[in-house]
């Protein structure tokens, strides 16, 4: 019996929808591209060619919602690692564009590096919850133009797991299909195997900026799966209303289904947010607040309500170390998020509202998933017939230590068992070195880094990549 | 022949009581040579589950099979081991109580079946066993390791009890004292009195050791 939770009632989820179709309809949004005005307008979208301005009738929202692929499977390098969506249990992601790290060796905060990617993606590689890669840094020591591309290209080479990242400009697609070319050596296969998926953000308040909505629309022409992502944020980029907000971001993932259905129909989508609130004195977006973990569940409803895959940020914190309020804000807004079926959570490896990642938060990340995995499993009743033998048999004052359910059960993912925690007593735990979650994460990451990619690319395919990564410095 | 030892071996490796005990009684009534019995066959399934503990690939109720399914040999061994003198993996015993007042069983039992595990030789008196039967089992049996659990504030004060009635009596130094429970601390069973403490199990493992030595 799974457990189960739920923020938005049936009828509340309908009404959000309700809401956010009158948004649409009545209020419209923002799509600056022509290509996609054009294409709207002949499904019956109203345009407002001056101001740019779509407004959705219901019956293209309804149409598209029908239209998009509710289940498919995300392609990983390594098959072994194909991520079929929906899922039976949530998994894991890194955030993305992140821009400082604390370093493994020498403790200092500084600008992240490429080869802070390739650490991550080898981490992730090793991390069981891991299952969907996004490059979760910009590289500061490679051309600015070329750093989201050549963060994906990182990490093809170093992991064998789904790469998703974002396409911010129309030139880079070519990059990228000639990355996923190289590694299915031609074209063929591209569309079915799908190794590539991309985020795209929309522009809060309901918005879609130009460059990014036309690079993921052409992107969508080699069958890439998109993950919609709003981002308002209660009380400035959305209302304050965490009820509204919700409907605010949800009318922009619904103007991101008719939008990229309408430009190519059966595009798989992943229903996402990012959504947030703001610290009321000084503005900045939090992560980690109830108000957050609230709207992000409610997000993942939504999502499950149109019966779409969803990918939705989670495991996040604005805690500036990696100590109590990450983890505990993390667990907050990571357990609902599961016990809502969310497919993958994105979010690990990051503090400081997901701008700084640590390699050790990567693995202390994927323990909490792991534990709210646990938890949202919930109780079984275990062949209760021979269980009440087996207490019959015990009887009063005795113990279960022996009976064929303990051994068994013991071995199952009945119980759980940590990773990184430890659960000595004192004594013990000073012997060992007094170890904490943190030393155990550096104990890890250390044995990782020092070993091999799990699964390497074959040679002449990593030079083809590296090729094609050097002409992306040059050009892009 | 080797066929044989192994199925002793396995026999206490899976714990298997009712066929440790069958293997024990074979071996009797072939006259075989009981210290190779144990050797070649018991006391190796023991260590091997001993060293899958350690190695986590035993849990505890895996432990306290094998445990028992030495203890059914051992039981049925008992008689020819004493008269060949052959060691139950160790000449060292151990006693085992939970203390007077307290039914609290599982603790004791735990440490009991690691320290069988760890081929030690066990006597386990039981819970909730009055002062004076213990001090009475001390004098009988002469352990070398009298370990006291009590897993009550109110009834931790029954190892200092027992403590002082072994002084009375003259066998405080003849037998070392070592105390557990879940309310037990180190500083208690320096107060009492007490030749050692462990926090687990395991522990309690290596302190015995450390007492033998």
């Amino acid at each position: 019996m799974n457990t189960i939770l739920r923020v938005l009632s049936e009828e509340e989820l309908s009404q959000i929808h309700k809401e956010s179709v009158r948004i649409l309809e009545e209020v419209g949004v923002r799509v600056p591209s022509e290509k996609a005005l054009s294409l709207l307008e002949k499904e019956g979208a109203e345009v407002l060619w001056d101001e740019k301005i779509v407004k959705f009738p219901q019956a293209l929202i309804e149409k598209t919602l029908k239209q998009s692929p509710k289940s498919f499977t995300l392609g990983a390098r390594c098959e072994d690692h194909n991520v079929l969506l929906p899922g039976l249990s949530s998994s894991i992601n890194l955030d993305g564009m992140g821009t400082r790290v604390i370093d493994f060796n020498t403790g200092e905060r500084r600008g992240s590096l490429l080869s802070d990617i390739e650490n991550a993606a080898r981490v992730f590689e090793r991390m069981k919850a891991g299952t969907v890669l996004w490059p979760p840094l910009v590289a500061h020591d490679v051309p600015q133009g070329a750093a989201g591309f050549l963060g994906a290209a990182t990490c093809y080479i170093n992991s064998g797991k789904h790469i998703q990242d974002e396409v911010k400009k129309v030139s880079e697609v070519y990059y990228v299909k000639e990355t996923v070319k190289a590694i299915l050596g031609g074209e063929e296969k591209l569309k079915e195997r799908m190794l590539y998926s991309a985020t795209y953000c929309t522009v809060a308040p309901l918005s879609h900026d130009l460059e990014m909505l036309e690079a993921t629309m052409a992107l969508t022409k080699m069958n890439s799966p998109i993950l919609m992502y709003p981002m308002p944020a209660s009380g400035s980029t959305g209302p304050a209303g965490l009820f509204n907000n919700v409907a605010v971001a949800n009318a922009e993932v619904l103007s991101c289904v008719a939008i990229f259905q309408t430009v190519t129909p059966n595009t798989p989508l992943i229903y996402g947010a990012a959504v947030g609130s703001i610290d009321r004195s000084t503005g900045r977006f939090l992560e980690g607040a109830p108000e957050t973990a609230l709207q992000l569940t409610c997000m993942n409803q939504m999502g499950k309500y149109y019966g779409f895959p969803t990918i939705v940020a989670g495991c996040l914190t604005d805690a500036a170390d990696m100590g109590f309020q990450a983890a505990l804000e993390k667990l907050m807004n990571t357990l609902p998020l599961v016990l809502t079926g969310c497919d993958v959570v994105q979010g690990a490896g990051f503090l400081e509202s997901s701008m700084t990642m640590t390699l050790e938060q990567i693995l202390m990340d994927g323990e909490i998933l792991e534990l709210s995995n646990r938890f949202a499993k919930g109780v079984t009743n275990f062949k209760d017939e021979d269980m009440f033998e087996e207490i019959k048999k015990v009887g009063p004052g005795g113990h279960f230590l022996k009976q064929k359910s303990t051994r068994e059960l013991f071995r199952s993912d009945e119980y759980y068992t940590p990773n990184l925690m430890n659960r000595d007593t004192y004594d013990t735990w000073v012997k060992l070195g007094s170890p904490t979650m943190i030393s155990n994460a550096r104990e890890t990451v250390s044995k990782i880094l020092s070993e091999g990619i799990v699964c390497p690319l074959p040679a002449q395919t990593e030079k083809v990549i590296r090729d094609i990564m050097e002409e992306a410095k040059a050009k892009l | 022949m080797s066929l044989l030892f192994e199925a002793m071996k396995e026999s206490v490796l899976l714990g298997e009581e009712e066929e440790a005990k069958k293997l024990a009684l074979e071996a009797l009534a072939e006259g075989l040579n009981v210290e190779e019995v144990m050797e070649k066959g018991f006391l190796k399934g023991i260590r091997q589950a001993g060293d899958l503990y350690e190695e986590g690939e035993y849990f505890l109720p895996e432990l306290v099979c094998s445990a028992d399914a030495m203890k059914e040999a051992l039981a049925i061994l008992d008689s020819a081991l004493k008269e060949r003198k052959v060691e139950k993996g160790t000449e060292k015993k151990v006693m085992m109580v939970t203390v007077n007042g307290d039914v609290h069983d599982i603790g004791k039992t735990i440490v009991g079946a690691m320290l069988t595990a760890n081929g030690m030789n066990l006597i386990d008196l039981g819970a909730d066993i009055p002062n004076e039967e213990v001090v009475e089992a001390v004098l009988r049996e002469k352990p070398d390791v009298l370990g006291l659990s009590a897993l009550l504030t109110s009834t931790m004060e029954e190892q200092g009890k027992i403590i002082k009635m072994l002084e009375e009596r003259n066998l405080r130094d003849k037998v070392k004292v070592i105390v557990g429970g879940a309310p037990v601390t180190e500083s208690w069973a320096k107060t009492i009195g007490a030749d050692g403490y462990a926090d687990s199990a395991v522990t309690a493992v290596n302190l015995v050791r450390d007492l033998f030595n």
